[in-house]
């Protein structure tokens, strides 16, 4: 496939061409953070390092909107109310850019959520058949990169549209969907120099280093299931904040309330962390996993044994996980838990 | 946009009154006359209530498939929902999304034995597959039930308990932690009776529900009376919200209580990590 070239001066100009036909979002700096924006003008997207939240706000945004009602009274007889319900307004077609092979990858396993599971969110659905993700193909792993573990890559392109590589004085950039293609039709194609520095960099990927066999994953998990003594310990430090669970690229989990303006209003679906000891809270006080214990345990144990579980593989391969290892659990956590840790403590004392 | 499994349908509340100081029975119907004639379940699904504003529970229908001139709840006031269940009346709008979740297995328990278990607001989903089994009542062998509340005025279904007790084609036994002094039947607590009765286990098998420590102790009495996991039957609670098996909250392992139950027999919750 031939490769287009961006050069980094004109990077703007290609969101500002984008976001004439699209809802853009765009990496940006804020402080200390890269945080995806809606594409202003005067914007500078900066692609240099994965953004600090992951890109999975474009197909399940932190809050969104289920239906709308209205109440009306009968103003001859005032112990009358009807209620009329109204759809959301479908999603406007997305570009997301900047994001990164590990956030591309956690659309396949928000499809496995919110299209294979049972009933398809039509919701989700329409998002995800509106959304275009740009990603760009990293150049290291950083200290808390684990990708190849759960088996991505620095280049892997599974759910992407299209794929950019830093180049010198700017980005190769390769499609990857026909729908990737159009949005690269007006770009030059690379100049044989970039051309030859894509190619040896394809030829000689980054090399991760060695991962984990997680095929005994899900056992040893169940194995240690009862031991909290195991439990405890790896969930010590942890502050039930749930900023893992809020940035993760995988993590679906999501609350439903009412916010009500009098006599009309929209029933809300937000972002919701099985961290947070409310998750479970019943009407009646009791709570199954009233501990921060059982709740981190609940979270590690969804992502490799009861994915795993749900969704298997054949019994030779690696596991899908529900984890495509971008380290952002462990790099914003604010007491350094760190999953791979709990992941090679679970491989190693389940093994019994 | 497919149909979106999150839209409720709106219902009328039809009828509603006061079982117990804080539970009260709601009997509701579709609005729409064709989508109630099209209301199909079957007994121990559950539906999930709406009142635009404060938000959504779910609850069991326990009016039975057989009788559909309305679908009725039971409700406990414990949260935000329910206090705001507790203040409508006859003829105001909910909102209605269902039938969600799995059943009895009716199918399996005919030409069985059958004894319910229940305690307290616990009474609802039994009250669904005993009067389904009374609508049919030849398929199935003696039915016996041992209901318990905390005090005489804590049991639900008052009218409806001395009436299938009257029937003579069922066996009804009550008690309650506490008596007063108009109270005939027994004192003491589920478990207790049940294992007094010395219920046999030949070709039965046990319908439970009702608190988790009721549930906890019911079981153990069963196993002793030689009851099998595969021959008791429970409905699990658990916080819920969407229903459909996507919000995630209501997981035991990859299970999930709102699509996988919420009826269970012992067999298959012992085959789930303990975490319920």
């Amino acid at each position: 496939m031939v490769a287009r070239f961006i050069k980094d001066d004109a990077v703007a100009a290609l969101a500002t061409a984008w976001a004439r036909d699209y809802r853009l979002l765009a990496p940006v700096r804020e402080g200390q953070a890269v945080v995806y924006r809606p594409w202003a003008r005067d914007m500078h997207p900066f692609l240099g390092r994965p953004p600090t939240a992951s890109a999975k706000q474009a197909l399940l945004p932190q809050t969104e909107n289920l239906l709308s009602y209205t109440y009306r009274k009968d103003h001859t007889d005032l112990t009358k109310t009807e209620v009329f319900l109204a759809e959301p307004v479908p999603p406007e077609p997305t570009v997301v850019l900047g994001c990164r092979p590990c956030d591309a990858r956690g659309r396949k396993l928000l499809d496995r959520v919110f299209l294979e599971r049972g009933v398809a969110d039509p919701l989700y659905a329409a998002k995800r058949a509106a959304t275009l993700f740009v990603t760009v193909a990293c150049e290291r792993l950083e200290n808390t990169c684990f990708c190849h573990w759960t088996g991505g890559g620095p280049t892997s392109e599974e759910g992407s549209d299209v794929l950019l590589f830093a180049v010198a004085e700017g980005y190769a950039a390769r499609a990857i969907t026909p729908a990737g293609e159009k949005l690269l039709a007006t770009l030059p194609e690379a100049p044989t120099p970039v051309s030859e520095e894509l190619a040896a960099r394809l030829a000689a990927p980054v090399e991760p280093g060695p991962a984990p066999d997680l095929r005994a994953a899900p056992e040893r998990f169940l194995a240690l299931f009862d031991d909290m003594d195991f439990w405890m310990d790896q969930s010590a430090r942890c502050l039930s904040c749930g900023v893992c669970t809020y940035l993760c690229p995988t993590c679906s989990c999501f609350n439903i309330t009412d916010e009500d303006r009098g006599l009309a209003g929209k029933r809300l679906r937000t972002w919701d962390t099985c961290m947070s000891a409310l998750y479970t809270l019943e009407g009646s006080g009791h709570n199954p996993r009233v501990s921060r214990a059982m709740r981190l345990r609940n979270r590690v144990g969804h992502k490799f044994c009861y994915h795993p579980q749900e969704f298997p593989n054949a019994p030779e391969n690696q596991p899908e996980v529900s984890c495509t290892g971008c380290g952002r659990c462990i790099k914003s956590c604010p007491v350094s838990v760190d999953i791979r840790r709990i992941v090679l403590d679970i491989l190693e004392k389940g093994d019994k | 946009m497919g149909q979106n499994p999150y839209m409720p349908q709106i219902a009328t509340i039809v009828e509603t009154f006061d079982e117990t100081p804080d539970i009260k029975t709601f009997r509701v119907v579709l609005q729409d006359e064709a989508a109630m004639r099209a209301f199909h379940f079957e007994p121990g699904q559950v539906a999930q209530l709406s009142v635009f504003g404060t938000g959504e529970s779910t609850f069991v229908i326990n009016s039975p498939p057989t009788r559909m001139d309305y679908l009725q709840f039971t409700v406990m006031r414990v949260g935000e929902l329910t206090h705001r269940l507790h203040t409508l009346k006859e003829g105001d709008p909910v909102g209605l999304r269902g039938p969600l979740g799995n059943h009895f297995d009716y199918e399996s328990m005919k030409g069985r034995d059958i004894v319910f278990i229940g305690g307290g607001v616990g009474m609802a989903p039994l009250r669904t597959l005993l009067l389904f089994m009374l609508d049919n009542r030849a398929d199935y062998g003696s039915i016996t039930l041992i209901y318990g509340g905390r005090t005489p005025e804590h049991l639900c279904y008052k009218e409806e308990l001395a009436e299938w007790s009257a029937r003579g084609d069922m066996r009804v036994e009550l008690t309650v932690d506490n008596a007063d002094k108009n109270w005939r039947h027994r004192t003491g607590v589920v478990p207790a009776v049940l294992t007094d009765l010395n219920m046999s286990a030949q070709n039965a098998v046990a319908i439970t529900c009702g608190p988790p420590i009721m549930i906890r102790f019911t079981i153990q009495a069963l196993a002793q009376l030689g009851f099998t996991d595969e021959q008791i039957v429970t409905t699990l609670e658990r916080r819920m919200k969407c229903g459909v098996g996507l919000c995630g909250r209501c997981n035991i392992g990859d299970k999930f209580v709102c699509v996988d139950g919420p009826v269970f027999t012992q067999a298959q919750l012992k085959g789930l990590p303990q975490e319920f």
